[in-house]
């Protein structure tokens, strides 16, 4: 078991952390600014995959390049959503009355299963069911006793790039502090000037674009087909919960966290229990705090 | 006015009255597909096949129905993985929609399902998407399955070939799936049989992230040889980390996934030296019709054929189509044919004995260069098997 401390395990484990992290902050930020549960978020990184994949085999573009456009496509669902649906009639004029947020809440499981659904069929019925994959920059590097395959670490250093400017427009920008400050209090966040309107647009169509950028990293290394974002919704969700919903920087933590008790609980165990071990520490977890691994307190409307 | 209308009416009813009793009716067959669902990604391998065959049966000018030419019509639905509602559809098909001839969805716990319907009707069916132990006990005569890749001659074959390509150690992965497991079950006592060491063993759960720690056992038990009993999303998962890591084994085998299209896409020659499952190549050419499919397959869909599903699906079709020539639409003496006969497909001849396939053997290919050779058994092996 010597290699528990390996360069190599602790590789896989970010790796694994940092596409889960890019993935929930888009899930928290969604739900944190307007309590909205998009289970589609998995579907939204399955269009930013196919993004990708259809870049670099029709037009030879790198994944790379091609993640501003499935953020940008994402970013445009995200707008068509909530130009669609999120502000019509009574929600129109109502940005925040209480009543209406919370049946907005309730109803978006069903809205959003409803938003999944239209995504995989349509996918399913315009690019066929058939899994698909391409081949980018799988040379493997070798650095300090570690085997890197060259995706694996592009992957990794985007969402790294992604994760710092996240937490630098958090701390540092006035940006950060109204979508902190949304998420804490919508109401509170209206009467000290913020136009909550416009940053939940603005969340929302961050939180689809993050989606379509961790499926365009994702695609790089998995096959993928119209069905692929179920799981990605699955895990997106732990690590939020995990970290505390609507805490941002938690939830960014509790995906390195994730991956590392998959990827080193595997090691410590056997591989037989990799499952048992991601549910388990969720239960545990949730029944320890369920507040939220690290929340600081208990979202609240 | 009024009599111009009655008239115009009546000539046309009469037209189409006449032009339906001159052209035949199409003959109408019907199925279900997981469109949607866990299966939906395999499935349109199966699909692909079924609408390539008819297509090209309709462009001939229809099916031949004991002399009479037919158009081919299907009546699918989706059956969204699930074995209860591939049961409640099949039933469907047979009292209410009436079709003329089923074909089979995908999967063996579908085929599994829709066997009782199958029977309780006596509307025979050939299956093709189906391998396990299971087909055995299911009761012959209104269903047959034409694949050879069955868990308990897979393990055997599998032991011989390894000990004939020089493997001593190897290391054994499986997923938790039934069909891995039952492959499991099989392999173990074969590769003992054979004198080959087991130097690992584990089992995996199919949703499995990571696999850094399998493969680094893997690569410091010193194995020549690993059999990683796979499906499709952990056999990407493999072969990408395994290239990674540097796992060199020169004889290593993923049970599902490299016969998938994406699969070459996604590791080119990295791939190149890999063993899988499956018993229908291009290349032999004593099946004549092996070639023309692979070619008409790759013009139509742009993409290579699924080496086991889509020969597969293919091949349930080409029984069916010569048992139909041979004695029409009747249930008692399609059963009766499709039971005795032997067929010439692209995968050349089948003839079953009980639901099985007796002529075609339990095979394996491996990616040579790009494509896909049967290099086992001797008698039907297209090239010889390469270490990596």
């Amino acid at each position: 078991m010597d290699h528990i401390f390996s360069g190599q395990l602790l590789f896989s484990a970010l790796v694994l952390g940092s596409l889960y992290m890019v993935a929930a902050l888009g899930l928290n930020l969604v739900y944190g600014t307007l309590r909205l549960l998009n289970v589609a978020h998995g579907d939204l990184a399955m269009l930013g995959a196919f993004t990708a994949f259809w870049c670099f085999t029709l037009l030879g573009l790198s994944p790379l390049l091609s993640l501003p456009l499935a953020a940008g496509l994402c970013a445009l669902a995200a707008w068509l959503v909530h130009a669609g649906l999120l502000t019509r009639g009574p929600l129109a004029a109502r940005a925040f009355d209480g009543e209406v947020l919370q049946r907005l809440e309730a109803n978006s499981l069903l809205i959003f299963i409803g938003l999944s659904v239209i995504l995989q069929n349509v996918a399913a019925l315009a690019f066929t069911g058939s899994p698909r994959a391409y081949r980018y920059l799988d040379g493997v590097i070798e650095f300090a006793g570690v085997s890197m395959t060259g995706h694996r670490l592009a992957a990794l250093t985007i969402a790294a790039v992604i994760g710092l400017a996240a937490l630098a427009i958090l701390h540092f920008s006035r940006y950060g502090l109204a979508i902190k400050a949304m998420i804490e209090s919508p109401m509170a966040a209206e009467v000290v000037g913020i136009d909550v309107r416009r940053f939940r647009l603005g969340a929302l169509m961050t939180g689809f674009a993050l989606a379509g950028v961790a499926g365009g990293l994702i695609s790089m290394s998995e096959q993928i087909s119209p069905f692929m974002g179920f799981p990605v919704t699955i895990a997106s969700f732990i690590v939020i919960i995990l970290g505390g919903l609507g805490n941002l920087r938690g939830g960014m933590a509790a995906a390195f966290m994730l991956a590392f008790v998959q990827v080193y609980g595997v090691a410590l165990t056997s591989p037989s229990y990799a499952s048992v071990l991601l549910y388990g520490v969720f239960v545990g977890a949730l029944l320890l705090r369920p507040e939220g691994l690290l929340a600081r307190r208990v979202a609240s409307r | 006015m009024r009599r111009f209308f009655a008239a115009t009416a009546a000539a046309v009813i009469i037209a189409m009255g006449l032009g339906s009793a001159l052209a035949s009716d199409p003959v109408r067959i019907g199925f279900s597909i997981a469109q949607t669902g866990l299966f939906s990604q395999a499935a349109p391998s199966q699909m692909t096949a079924y609408e390539l065959w008819r297509d090209d049966v309709n462009a001939a000018g229809g099916l031949n129905v004991a002399g009479e030419q037919r158009m081919v019509e299907f009546v699918f639905y989706d059956d969204e993985s699930d074995p209860s509602k591939t049961a409640q559809i099949y039933e469907k098909l047979i009292t209410d929609d009436q079709v003329d001839l089923l074909i089979a969805p995908w999967g063996t716990p579908s085929h599994l399902a829709l066997a009782g319907v199958l029977e309780a009707h006596q509307f025979p069916m050939v299956g093709n998407t189906a391998a396990s132990v299971a087909i055995r006990e299911v009761a012959p005569g209104n269903i047959w399955f034409p694949t050879s890749a069955i868990p308990d001659h897979i393990g055997p074959n599998l032991a011989a070939l390894a000990k004939q390509s020089g493997v001593t150690k190897v290391a054994v992965i499986a997923n938790l799936l039934p069909f891995a497991q039952e492959n499991l079950q099989f392999l173990v006592p074969a590769l003992d049989a054979e004198g080959i060491e087991i130097v690992v063993n584990e089992s995996y759960p199919p949703d499995i992230a990571d696999m850094t720690t399998l493969l680094v056992e893997i690569k410091e038990s010193g194995a020549d040889g690993v059999i990683a009993l796979s499906y499709p999303a952990d056999s990407f998962l493999y072969q990408g980390q395994a290239t990674e890591l540097g796992v060199d084994a020169p004889f290593q085998f993923l049970l599902v996934g490299p016969t998938i299209s994406a699969f070459a896409d996604a590791f080119g020659e990295g791939s190149s030296g890999l063993v899988t499952l499956g018993h229908w190549s291009p290349h032999q050419d004593a099946w004549p019709r092996a070639r023309p499919f692979y070619d008409a397959y790759v013009e139509r869909f742009g993409m290579r054929p699924d080496y086991l599903d889509t020969a597969l699906a293919y091949m349930s079709l080409e029984i069916l189509e010569q048992a139909v020539a041979e004695v029409g639409l009747d249930h008692d003496k399609l059963r009766e044919v499709i039971s005795s006969g032997t067929f010439e497909t692209i995968n050349g001849p089948v003839h079953f004995t009980g639901v099985e396939n007796d002529t075609t053997p339990t095979a394996f290919l491996q990616l040579q260069d790009g494509e896909m050779h049967l290099v086992w058994p001797a008698s039907i092996a297209t090239a010889d098997y390469m270490p990596r």
